[in-house]
C-alpha cells in the first residue's frame, strides 16, 4: 500500500511542477514557448500521470487498504497484488518515456486520427491492466469474506470501494476497445487509416465515468472516515450504499455530452446523454446532505445550539473539518459549472474554453485530490508507525492547495466564458482583443505556483513523518447515527446494479456505437506526431 | 452490524428497475419525438424521418438531387514512402531519367541558381505527389507538366529514391544564424497561421511536407503568391492557401528570405 502511495504521490509532484511550467510559460510572464511541441509533451505527461497513474493507485492503495481495515482480515492473493503494482508501475514508466521523447504528445485523451509511439498505448493499457487485477482481488475479497459471515452487511467502506472497482472495471472498457482495435493496428503500422468518429465515441465511454473512480476514493472517505475524523457521526448508511450504486448506475452511459460538437453523433442521443449527466447530480447532492447532517451530529454532540449557531460548534482546528469544507466548497463551484458543461444549450457557450480546464480543476484536483490527502495523513500513522503528522503543517497544506486552487481556476471561468481556448501553447497579448485578458493568465499562475508549493509541502509533510511511535491505534471507520439500521438486502450486493449499469449503456451507446460500425468509408487518414 | 434486511428488499428492487425504465423511455420520448418536432430542419418530413434524425440517420442527407460535384485540389494518397525502402536499381534508374530530364533545370546534383526548387535530399513523398499532381493536372506548370506526362509510377518513384538519395546541401555552420521571423516559430494564432516549422521541419514534419532551407527565394514568393491567389491548388484540405491567403506581401517576402538564406554561409547572399 506505502508503495502504490509513494509512487502515485512523486508522480503526482513531478506532474504538478510541469502544470506550473506551462502556466508560466503561456503567461504574460515569459516570452512565448519557441516549440509549442514542449508545451503539447508537457501537457501529455501532465495529463497521463494525473489522470490514469495518481488516481489508479490512490484507489488500488486505499483499496488494499479498506479490504484490510473493514473486513478485518489480510488481504487474499497479495503476490498478485504486487504483480499489479509493478503492471502500473511499468506501464507508467513505458508510457512516460515516449512522451519525454516527444514521440507521444497527443495529451491523455489520445485525440485520434493523431498516433503516437505505440509503447505510449501500451504503457497506458499495462496501466489498466494493473488496475484490472485490483479490481478482481476487491471481487475476490469480497466474495470470500461474505461465504465466512453469510447474511452479514458488507462494511459501508468496503461497498464503496468495490463499487468503485466495478465501475472501473465496466469503464475502462470502451477505451480497451479504442486502443486494441482501432488504435494499436495503426500506430504498429499495419494500417494507416482510422475511424476518427467511432475512436472518440468509443473513449467518451470512458472518459467521463473515469472521473467518477477518480471520485470514489474520496467519497468512501466523507463516508467513513469524516464523521469519525471530526468525533461526529455517520448520519446514514444506507444513504452512502444509494450515492455508490447510483454513482455505478449512472455514471457510465453519460460520456456523449463530451460530444456535442461532434457532428457524428446524433442529437437524440446528445439529449438522453445531458439527461442522464443531470442524474448524476443525485448522488452528489444526497452526500452533500448525508456528510453535512453528519457534520451537524459532531457539532451537536459537542454543545453545539441553534439552528445554524451549531456551526460555530464545529473542530474548526481540525484539519479534516477543513477538508471537507474546502473540498464541499470546490465541489460547489465545480458542480455548478459542471451542470453548465452537460447542458446541451449551455455547452455552446463555454465548450473547449478554459472554462472547462477550471472546471475540471475544481472538481478533480480540487474537491477529489484534497481528500486524496486527507486519506493518505490518516492512513500515514497506520502504515508508517510514524508519530503523528504536524497539524499545523496540514492545515497549512490544506489552506494553500484551496486558496490556490481558487486562483488558479476562477480567472479560467472568467476567460473561458469571454472565449478563450484550452490547449494553447501561447497566446498573442499584443493583439489588442486578447490584451485585455492577460492579466488572468498571471492570476492563474500565481494560484499555480501556490498549488505547487503546496503540493510539495504535501510530499514533504508525508516524507519527514518520524518513525518510533509506539503502536498506533487500531484505525476505525466512521460509526452510523443509528446502529441497529437495517440495510436492504439489494444494497449487500452489486448483481442488480451491475445489470442495470450494463443494460443503461447498451441503450445509450449500443445505436452510436453499432451505426458508426456499419457506416462505411468513415476513416481518415492517420496523422503520426513525433516524426515517426 | 445487523443482518440485511429481506422482505423490503425485492420492492427495492422492482421499484429501482422500474423507475430507471420509465426515466430512460420518459427521456427517449423526449430526446426524439417532442424535441425535434419543436424543430422545423427535423419535423417536416414526419414523425419517422424526424426520429432517424435524432439518432444521427437522416432517411436523406439534403433536399438536392445531385450532390454538388467538389473541385479536386489532389488525388494523391500520401503515403509513407521512406518508410517501405528503396532499392539500389530504383535509385540508379532515376538517376539516368533524371541525367536525360531533369538535370538542366534543377542541376546536375538537384541544386541549382536557377531559381527551380532544390530536390538534393528532399523527401520521396514530396517529390512523387509533386510529379502525380503534374502529370493530373493538378498543379500546373508548361514545362513540368509536359515532362510528366510521359512518366510511368514506377519512373516517378525511381526518381523520387534517386533525389532521395543525394546529400542535401549542408546547413554551413558559419551560416547566418538570425532568429526566424515570429511566422516561422510561433505563427499568428488570432490569424490562424500555424508556424511554418511546425510542419516543414524545426518543430515537426508532417508527411508531405517538403523541406526549404536554401530554396531560391523567388521560387518561394512566387509559390506563395499562386497559393494566396488560389492558382495553385493542389495542397490537400487547402492547408497552404488558408494560411497564405492570411499572410502580407511584406511577410511573404520576410518568410521566404528567411528559408532562401537559412544555412548559407553569410556573406553569400
Amino acid at each position: 500500500m506505502l508503495a502504490h502511495f509513494w509512487v502515485a504521490f512523486i508522480a503526482f509532484a513531478a506532474a504538478l511542477v510541469l502544470g506550473e511550467w506551462q502556466m508560466y510559460v503561456r503567461s504574460p510572464l515569459h516570452g512565448w514557448v519557441e516549440n509549442p511541441e514542449h508545451y503539447y509533451r508537457s501537457v501529455t505527461a501532465h495529463g497521463t500521470v494525473m489522470r490514469y497513474v495518481l488516481p489508479t493507485l490512490v484507489a488500488m492503495g486505499f483499496g488494499y487498504a479498506i479490504t484490510e481495515l473493514s473486513l478485518k482480515r489480510p488481504l487474499i492473493g497479495l503476490t498478485w497484488a504486487w504483480a499489479g503494482f509493478w503492471l502500473v508501475v511499468i506501464g507508467t514508466v513505458m508510457a512516460a518515456t515516449p512522451v519525454a521523447l516527444g514521440h507521444a504528445s497527443l495529451l491523455y485523451t489520445f485525440y485520434p486520427p493523431m498516433i503516437g509511439s505505440v509503447f505510449y498505448y501500451l504503457g497506458v493499457v499495462l496501466v489498466v491492466v494493473g488496475s484490472w487485477v485490483w479490481v478482481a482481488l476487491m471481487s475476490i475479497n469480497l466474495r470470500s469474506w461474505k461465504k465466512e459471515n453469510p447474511g452479514a452487511t458488507i462494511p459501508l467502506a468496503m461497498f464503496g470501494n468495490v463499487a468503485g472497482a466495478y465501475l472501473w472495471a465496466w469503464t475502462a472498457v470502451g477505451a480497451a476497445i479504442e486502443i486494441l482495435v482501432l488504435i494499436l493496428p495503426v500506430a504498429l503500422g499495419f494500417k494507416d487509416t482510422i475511424d476518427a468518429g467511432l475512436a472518440r465515441v468509443l473513449f467518451s465511454w470512458t472518459l467521463h465515468a473515469i472521473v467518477y473512480f477518480w471520485l470514489m476514493p474520496a467519497y468512501i472517505a466523507f463516508y467513513t472516515i469524516v464523521p469519525r475524523a471530526i468525533g461526529g457521526r455517520l448520519y446514514s448508511d444506507t444513504m452512502g450504499r444509494v450515492a455508490f450504486v447510483l454513482f455505478l448506475v449512472f455514471s457510465m452511459p453519460i460520456g456523449i455530452h463530451h460530444l456535442f460538437a461532434d457532428p457524428q453523433v446524433g442529437a437524440g442521443f446528445k439529449f438522453v446523454h445531458a439527461v442522464f449527466t443531470a442524474m448524476v447530480t443525485v448522488p452528489t447532492f444526497l452526500t452533500v446532505f448525508t456528510i453535512v447532517a453528519s457534520v451537524e451530529i459532531a457539532a451537536r454532540l459537542r454543545g453545539g445550539k441553534g439552528m445554524i449557531g451549531w456551526v460555530k460548534a464545529l473542530p474548526w482546528d481540525n484539519p479534516m473539518m477543513l477538508a471537507v469544507t474546502f473540498s464541499f466548497v470546490m465541489l460547489g463551484f465545480g458542480g455548478a459549472g459542471g451542470i453548465i458543461n452537460m447542458s446541451y444549450q449551455l455547452n455552446e457557450t463555454v465548450h473547449n474554453t478554459q472554462w472547462v480546464t477550471g472546471h475540471f480543476h475544481l472538481i478533480f484536483a480540487g474537491a477529489i485530490v484534497i481528500m486524496y490527502f486527507m486519506i493518505a495523513y490518516d492512513l500515514w500513522p497506520q502504515l508508517t508507525k510514524c508519530r503523528p503528522l504536524s497539524a499545523g503543517l496540514i492545515k497549512v497544506q490544506l489552506w494553500t492547495w484551496f486558496l490556490g486552487m481558487l486562483v488558479m481556476t476562477m480567472p479560467w471561468h472568467l476567460v473561458g466564458l469571454l472565449g478563450m481556448p484550452r490547449r494553447m501553447a501561447y497566446f498573442d497579448y499584443t493583439h489588442p482583443d486578447i490584451q485585455a485578458q492577460a492579466w488572468t493568465v498571471t492570476v492563474s499562475t500565481i494560484g499555480g505556483f501556490v498549488l505547487m508549493v503546496s503540493g510539495l509541502l504535501f510530499i514533504y509533510i508525508l516524507a519527514v513523518a518520524r518513525k518510533g511511535a509506539a503502536e498506533p491505534a487500531p484505525f476505525t471507520f466512521s460509526a452510523a447515527a443509528h446502529p441497529g439500521e437495517r440495510t436492504p438486502l439489494a444494497l449487500n450486493g452489486f448483481a442488480i446494479w451491475v445489470t442495470m449499469m450494463i443494460a443503461l449503456t447498451v441503450v445509450n451507446y449500443g445505436f452510436p456505437i453499432a451505426q458508426l460500425v456499419s457506416l462505411k468509408e468513415t476513416s481518415v487518414p492517420a496523422v503520426r506526431v513525433g516524426g515517426q | 452490524m445487523a443482518a440485511p434486511h429481506d422482505s423490503s428488499s425485492s420492492r427495492y428492487v422492482q421499484w429501482s428497475v422500474l423507475l430507471l425504465v420509465v426515466l430512460t423511455l420518459v427521456t427517449l420520448l423526449v430526446g426524439f419525438v417532442w424535441l425535434p418536432s419543436a424543430h422545423p430542419d427535423f419535423s417536416a418530413q414526419g414523425i419517422w424521418a424526424a426520429i432517424c434524425r435524432a439518432a444521427g440517420v437522416p432517411a436523406k442527407w439534403s433536399e438536392a438531387t445531385e450532390p454538388v460535384k467538389p473541385r479536386i485540389s489532389t488525388r494523391v494518397v500520401l503515403a509513407d514512402v521512406a518508410r517501405s525502402g528503396t532499392s539500389q536499381a530504383a535509385i540508379g534508374h532515376g538517376a539516368t531519367l533524371a541525367l536525360q530530364q531533369c538535370t538542366m533545370c534543377h542541376g546536375a546534383q538537384g541544386i541549382t541558381a536557377a531559381d527551380t526548387p532544390n530536390l538534393a535530399g528532399q523527401y520521396p513523398e514530396v517529390i512523387v505527389k509533386q510529379l502525380v499532381d503534374y502529370k493530373n493536372g493538378h498543379r500546373t506548370h508548361s514545362l513540368m507538366q509536359a515532362l510528366s506526362a510521359n512518366l510511368a509510377d514506377d519512373d516517378i518513384h525511381n526518381l523520387a529514391a534517386y533525389y532521395a538519395s543525394l546529400p542535401k546541401p549542408r546547413l554551413d555552420t558559419t551560416a547566418d544564424d538570425s532568429p526566424p521571423p515570429a511566422l516561422v516559430r510561433v505563427g499568428d494564432p488570432v490569424r490562424n497561421i500555424a508556424p511554418c516549422a511546425s510542419c516543414h521541419g524545426g518543430i515537426d514534419r508532417k508527411l508531405g511536407t517538403p523541406w526549404l532551407e536554401q530554396m531560391p527565394k523567388r521560387y518561394l514568393e512566387e509559390q506563395l503568391h499562386a497559393f494566396a491567389t488560389g492558382a495553385r491548388r493542389n495542397d490537400s484540405h487547402a492547408q497552404m492557401r488558408n494560411v497564405v491567403r492570411q499572410m502580407t506581401k511584406e511577410e511573404i517576402a520576410e518568410v521566404s528570405d528567411f528559408y532562401a538564406r537559412r544555412g548559407m554561409p553569410t556573406g553569400d547572399r
